[in-house]
């Protein structure tokens, strides 16, 4: 069934069911609960007011504190049963009138006394004791024992081919091999059941499985989210949590290591990596924000993320204003906040097209193989170079004799002011020609070779002699007003300074150095840009030292080119020169040290230069060339190394309370801390003790919502069905026992993940039936009290994997890049302008769908048909609706037109219709299946025979080859055929 | 009503329509119970959201004192420590820079209307000018999500999504909730959230109606399936599945079987939707001869007649390329140019048909842009930055008096002075016209109400009939 939120709502049902049925007055007599059956009821109309929030709260009255509601226990009744103006919850509230089942509940419960607890999810859990019974499984211990108060009997165990589909879908997500179903069928062993599981947990499915839906949670996404929405790197923390299931990692490291496995002492990489999760979060690039309200939107997202995914809470809603139904404080939320707001050097603004720091090179096994390797040969190169350096300094000592000082660099040197014919007067520089500039004239050449663009290395030179302080340009490309697009060198104030402008407002680079130049005297400078982006890779020379610099602005992060327009000396973005400007060259390359040096003219730094380019013997030239070849392999495989973003602490960032949550409004200063009413007495004070202290022992919540979350992908609602709010608002647990018996089992195993699902899939009901007779259904519409299988329409993924195993398409490869497999022409053109989608080839197309690239703003139309959750946050309800895209998509779909194709093909080279059949849903056609498929398949095959050019065009779908020697309409019918089985009800349920 | 049904109200909290095993959209039938909450003026509405940011101060907000302030910096009386876009918050001066176009007062409303929209400008008399139309928001990802799902990160449903979920269909082959983006190229870009379903059920997200051969995503058969086969096709899965039905007892199977019925019946009537040979030539009249052409908004204003037409509840065009920082002068008349005929012929084509009464037709982007100039100023160039400050959005139809304008700004069309108009409040204006309260229209999700002008919303009384 296709609900959503039940919120508390469902505590009515219970409690409508039992009036209805005679039941409730006996229930009321007997006692009523106050966390099951009262505080719902004031949660849901009276907190709002009456409750945490002490800003908003009303006549200084809280009905969630311990004698809160008794202290005003008679006015309390009068006014939920007043008609007038006096009524609780007020008419323009908003809120409906208690029913009169409800007022009863706590007219009972005042008349008990009106006992108190305190919330139930905020107690640690014990291990309550084992119903009486006989089954082994616990689960069916307490299953059963609520049956039995409810008089309902439990189902017989499923078919065992019904059975294997379930548990193979549930643990693989994928159906299992034919051999394998035989071999289950017909096993006779008492534990052939078992067996099958444990084969199943230790496929490597079963890690891309469990993989699928905590990705989603986590909000994965291989792009950024936010408006132009541009690539991102996360695959390998993907990874990291595929082989994380699939070695069976304890929670409670899985928790660590992602939370906070870069502040583990000698953090791996691996534990780097994990740390992606608290990266995942979309970014924003867009031209024009505020940083800062984009940094505060990422480090709140990594809040509510982590409350929702361990604590189960909501707290998210304390943002902007203290909880209205939990005792959760705003300061609670950031506090919380503080742990994840160190990240050194965090953006808001981000660059949209690659990762922002923190991040790692993640190499993949065989790539850190190849890179040792390289880094081998590099180490050895640079060995062998050094060996040399006795004997080029006696070769270079010898060659001086002669003298060779104008040497200057010439390797990428692509424009020189000496190359354009000038009429400006002369001058003349240490180095030689120079020229006068008045303040108006400029040299100016179109310089095809010295076009750059952001993430273009460049050298910028020139001797310059200015006149006086005066603002001006020595060299630039770019247009010529004031704070143009283009590269400009400028002496701004005297000071040395470069921009690399995209937008002057908001986008590019400016560096310049802390100390003015002379004026009146001839000085060299050299501008390099390593091409890495930020504005720490700039280096400014005057007269061949480097000198101290100031970043003014380091926002680099938007392409721009400025081929068309003209070099300029002496002139740009609406400056000029007074002075003189010798010899001023572009480079393709960033110059080193010694070479920006020797181009000042020192002659250390020339004669060795010289020497190594124009008088070295072979020996040295060989050596040198070795050196840098082996510097160019390593660098240019390690820009082929993946990256993925990190965690990181250290940036001594203050946290304060930000009033209605707004980045610009900060108030009190606070620490870090863990919600107040969960505080442990130890003090909790980074990162690394939030992960610790989530998965304690005492932490009441972590446990239960996880197993909680895991009882939902099987049974498709959790045992609190709101699984994403265990506080107030959210459902009492329908079997709270089991809830806390399976917390503290999951715990005490060792966190033990594999045995979780193992204890689950092996339990009495899991194994059942999915029957349900009208009377069952009447009586337990949404099986909640489990006396039934669980039936529910598969996921996306699981369809998806499902028509392309079952056809034989499928591609079993773990991890690496995500792929893009069919998709509508033109979704990412029409939306986002040029950034199409670019369609993967090959075996890539029928990957599993967990490696289909998830772009945010525009995710996979057949995924978001099947009611995905986008991924732009957090989202662990599982939604399943019934819309007609759905249907049209599993018809036309090439996909599962291709599919059904290769499914007929299979069906054709034996075994007909009874093979598909059993291709997809493992057991053998009934007869009166038989005949509709046969019926079906003699009608299409009178069609095909008729229009073998409707038959050619139908076999024609998808990349993949037809199997040879296959008659087209024949294949074509079956093809008919196949989709039928791939659209059945029963195929796309699990059953 | 059956029991299962009964309960499944009562379990979600949220009624019927997010429960019921039946597609609404798919039979026709009312939303929730009880809504509308009152008589509705407004059947249903076409947004005609113009995305990137329209420059009110050149079509609609006319201030001739600018010419005063030309190249004068902005005061900062006027500024008053409002916060800027990254854009231009650096700028070293913000010159003031009036339209370099006319206005004139039009029809007996004498409703101020730019050269630009001519079109627009014959039909004054029929629209609802909101001059004081207003957003925090000063970027676009945030402004447009904000303006079509009332808040500022996504997460939340679109306003078409909210309105099909509360209203339910009146159409058996279409879906409530359709979205047509104008292939015009450029701009910013859109994001499937604009029209998503969030925390809804995804049935209530807009479907988009594209130009080309597959109208909606999978609609057509494969190449070898005709019609013919497809009904052969379902005949043949309908009896499976009533095997299947039988075996197992669970009503899903009878809703997946009316699902397939249904996207049969999407087969055959959106190419009849689409189809648009039969129009005859005054409809090129009023709309312009680019609505032939598949993909423009003309094309796309035309079809929003015809699945207005059709029952369709909330149908959302976009068109893009409004967002002019720069070269102003030279690309705001192309803009204009390309929506001006077909929105004032949508208009006055659902009038002549007598829809006008009972379809609200809006029109205007996610903000508006600045009084002073972004970037270079010349003397034949200027741009302007975005501005949430105030904007001007037009509306027409169920509901809205005709020939009225509401609201003013400052001499510079800064500042609002009066009568200001939230974008909660224009969408809880939208609701109120179909006659929904949106304080009452909810939704419950992790354990509290949502809906779509969260805590706000204040109805503009003044505009409505």
């Amino acid at each position: 069934m296709s609900f959503r939120r039940p919120g508390t709502l469902f505590a009515k049902i219970l409690l409508f069911e039992a009036l209805a049925t005679g039941a409730f007055a006996q229930h009321a007599a007997s006692a009523v609960d106050f966390n099951q059956d009262i505080r719902p009821i004031l949660s849901d109309r009276c907190f709002t007011c009456h409750g945490p929030d002490a800003t908003h709260r009303q006549a200084n009255l809280r009905l969630d504190s311990k004698d809160g509601a008794k202290s005003v226990s008679t006015e309390l009744l009068r006014r939920i049963n007043a008609i007038d103006s006096d009524r609780m919850p007020p008419a323009d509230s908003g809120k409906t009138p208690l029913t009169p089942v409800q007022i009863a509940k706590i007219r009972a419960w005042i008349d008990q006394g009106a006992p108190w607890q305190p919330f139930w999810s905020f107690i640690p859990p014990t291990r309550p004791a084992l119903p009486a019974g006989t089954t082994a499984n616990p689960i069916d211990r307490f299953i059963q024992a609520r049956l039995g108060r409810e008089n309902i009997k439990p189902s017989p165990e499923a078919d065992r081919r019904i059975l294997i589909r379930r548990v193979a879908l549930d643990l693989t997500g994928i159906p299992p091999k034919p051999a394998e179903v035989d071999s289950f069928v017909k096993d006779p062993a008492p534990d052939a059941y078992e067996k099958v599981v444990d084969r199943l947990l230790a496929s490597p499915r079963y890690g891309e499985r469990m993989a699928f839906r905590w990705i989603e949670a986590a909000r994965y996404g291989d792009s950024n989210g936010y408006q132009t929405d541009g690539p991102r790197d996360m695959w390998r923390w993907r990874d990291w949590v595929i082989n994380a299931f699939n070695s069976n990692m304890p929670w409670d490291r899985f928790t660590i290591e992602q939370i906070a496995g870069d502040l583990l002492p000698n953090a791996t990489l691996d534990q780097k990596i994990a740390t992606g999760f608290n990266r995942n979060h979309r970014t924003t690039g867009e031209g024009g924000i505020i940083d800062e309200e984009y940094r505060v939107e990422y480090v709140a997202d990594r809040t509510q993320t982590t409350s929702t995914l361990w604590l189960g809470l909501t707290l998210g809603c304390a943002r902007c204003h203290d909880h209205k139904y939990d005792p959760l404080s705003q300061k609670d939320f950031y506090r919380l906040y503080a742990y994840f707001n160190q990240v050194p050097g965090e953006k808001g603004f981000t660059w949209n097209y690659g990762p922002e720091e923190p991040f790692v090179k993640a190499p993949l096994p065989e790539q850190q193989t190849n890179l040792a390797r390289l880094q081998a040969d590099l180490a050895q190169a640079q060995k062998d170079w050094d060996a040399l350096q006795p004997k080029i300094a006696t070769a270079q000592t010898q060659w001086e004799q002669k003298r060779h000082t104008d040497w200057t660099p010439t390797d990428g040197l692509v424009f020189r002011s000496d190359w354009i014919p000038s009429k400006l007067p002369a001058d003349t520089s240490p180095a030689g020609k120079a020229y006068q500039y008045d303040g108006k004239q400029f040299l100016e050449a179109n310089g095809d070779g010295a076009v750059f663009g952001y993430l273009d290395p460049f050298t910028f030179s020139a001797w310059v002699k200015p006149q006086g302080t005066e603002d001006s340009a020595i060299l630039t490309r770019l247009d010529d007003f004031i704070e143009s697009q283009g590269h400009g060198l400028y002496l701004i104030k005297g000071k040395v300074r470069l921009h690399l402008t995209q937008r002057f407002t908001d986008l590019g680079l400016r560096v310049e150095t802390v100390d003015p130049v002379t004026p009146g005297q001839w000085q060299h400078i050299t501008v390099t840009y390593d091409g890495k982006r930020l504005a720490r890779g700039v280096k400014i020379y005057v007269s061949g030292e480097s000198k101290p610099l100031n970043i003014l602005f380091d926002q680099n992060t938007e392409p721009f080119n400025k081929k068309n327009t003209p070099i300029r000396v002496g002139s740009g973005g609406g400056l000029r020169f007074k002075g003189s400007i010798g010899d001023a060259r572009v480079y393709k390359r960033a110059l080193t040290a010694e070479e920006a040096s020797a181009m000042a003219g020192n002659p250390t730094a020339t004669h060795h230069l010289a020497f190594l380019a124009t008088a070295a013997p072979k020996e040295v030239r060989e050596a040198q060339a070795l050196l840098t070849t082996a510097t160019q392999a390593r660098d240019k495989f390690y820009a082929t190394i993946p990256t993925v973003m990190v965690m990181a602490d250290g940036a001594n960032r203050d946290t304060f309370l930000l009033k209605r949550g707004a980045y610009d409004a900060p108030t009190e200063k606070l620490t870090a801390a863990v919600p107040e009413t969960l505080r442990p007495s130890n003090p909790i004070t980074n990162r690394l003790d939030l992960a610790k202290w989530l998965v304690d022992r005492q932490n009441p919540l972590t446990a239960r919502v996880t197993v909680n979350r895991f009882w939902q992908s099987y049974f498709g609602t959790g045992i609190v069905k709101t699984v994403d709010d265990f506080g107030s608002q959210g459902e009492w647990p329908v079997h709270p026992e089991l809830l806390d018996w399976l917390a503290v089992e999951f715990m005490e195993s060792g966190w033990d993940v594999k045995a979780l699902q193992r204890l689950i899939v092996t339990s009495a009901a899991y194994r059942q039936s999915s029957v349900a007779t009208p009377a069952a259904l009447e009586k337990d519409p949404d099986n909640r009290l489990l006396a039934r299988g669980p039936r529910m329409r598969l996921g996306p993924e699981v369809i998806r994997d499902q028509a392309l195993a079952a056809s034989g398409l499928l591609t079993e490869k773990v991890g690496g890049p995500s792929v893009k497999p069919y998709q509508p022409a033109g979704l990412w053109q029409e939306l986002s302008g040029n950034n199409g989608y670019v369609q993967s080839k090959g075996g890539d197309l029928y990957r599993r769908s967990l490696y289909t690239y998830w772009k945010r703003t525009i995710p996979h139309p057949y995924m978001m048909n099947f009611d995905s959750p986008n991924r732009e946050q957090c989202a662990v309800f599982e939604n399943r609706t019934n819309s007609p895209l759905q249907s049209l998509d599993l018809m036309n779909d090439v996909t599962f037109v291709e599919a059904a194709r290769k499914l007929a093909e299979r069906m054709l080279a034996g075994g007909g219709i009874e093979a598909g059949f059993e291709l997809v849903l493992l057991r053998k056609p009934t007869e009166r299946q038989t005949a509709i498929l046969n019926r079906a398949l003699d009608q299409f095959l009178a069609r095909y025979k008729a229009d073998p050019k409707a038959a050619n065009d139908l076999i024609h779908q998808g990349d993949s080859k037809i199997a040879p020697n296959l008659d087209p309409a024949r294949l074509a019918a079956y093809t008919a055929v196949a989709s039928l089985l791939l659209n059945m009800d029963e195929t796309i349920t699990k059953e | 009503m059956t029991r299962r049904h009964f309960f499944g109200l009562n379990s979600t909290g949220v009624g019927l329509a997010a429960l019921s095993s039946l597609d609404l959209r798919a039979s026709g039938q009312p939303g929730l119970p009880g809504i509308p909450h009152f008589a509705p003026k407004a059947k249903r509405v076409i947004y005609l959201l113009q995305s990137g940011g329209p420059s009110q101060l050149d079509l609609f907000d006319h201030k001739p004192r600018l010419l005063e302030f030309q190249g004068m910096d902005l005061p900062e009386s006027i500024r008053n420590g409002q916060r800027l876009t990254g854009m231009s918050a650096s700028q070293s001066s913000f010159p003031v820079v009036p339209s370099k176009f006319s206005f004139e007062q039009r029809g007996r409303s004498g409703a101020w209307v730019s050269e630009l929209l001519p079109h627009t400008a014959k039909i004054a008399d029929r629209l609802t000018f909101l001059k004081t139309v207003n957003t925090e928001e000063i970027n676009h990802d945030p402004a447009v999500t904000m303006i079509q799902t009332g808040f500022r990160l996504g997460g939340r449903p679109s306003l078409g999504a909210w309105v099909s979920y509360g209203l339910g269909s009146e159409s058996e082959n279409l879906p409530a909730f359709c979205v047509m983006i104008s292939t015009n190229g450029g701009g910013q870009p859109l994001y499937d959230r604009l029209w998503g379903s969030a925390f809804l059920p995804s049935r209530y997200q807009g479907v988009k109606f594209r130009s080309g051969a597959d109208p909606v995503l999978y609609l057509s058969n494969p190449p070898g399936i005709t019609k013919d086969d497809r009904r052969s096709f379902l005949d043949s899965l309908g009896e499976l599945n009533k095997l299947t039905f039988d075996e197992f007892g669970d009503p899903e199977t009878n809703a997946r079987v009316s699902q397939y019925e249904m996207a049969f019946r999407m087969q055959a009537s959106v190419p009849e939707l689409t189809d648009i040979s039969k129009e005859p030539p005054s409809t090129f009249e009023l709309y312009g001869e680019d609505a032939r052409k598949p993909g423009t908004f003309a094309a796309n204003a035309l079809l929003a007649r015809r699945l207005a037409e059709r029952g369709v509840r909330f149908i959302q065009l976009y068109h893009r390329d409004w967002d002019h920082h720069g070269g102003l002068p030279a690309n705001l008349p192309k803009r204009c140019k390309d929506v001006d005929q077909a929105s004032a012929g949508l208009v006055e084509d659902l009038r002549q048909r007598g829809m006008l009464d009972d379809t609200l037709v809006v029109w205007g982007g996610e903000f508006g842009r600045t009084v002073y100039c972004q970037g270079r100023l010349t003397a034949t160039d200027y741009g302007r930055d975005h501005h949430g400050r105030c904007f001007t959005v037009w509306m027409a139809g169920g509901g809205v008096k005709p020939g009225i304008t509401h609201g003013e700004t400052d001499d510079y069309g800064y500042n609002i002075v009066k009568d200001p108009v939230h974008v909660h409040d224009l969408q809880a204006t939208i609701l109120h016209c179909l006659g929904i309260d949106h304080r009452r229209l909810t939704y419950r999700f992790q354990g509290r109400d949502f809906r779509l002008t969260d805590v706000a919303g204040e109805i503009v009384k003044s505009v409505l009939i």
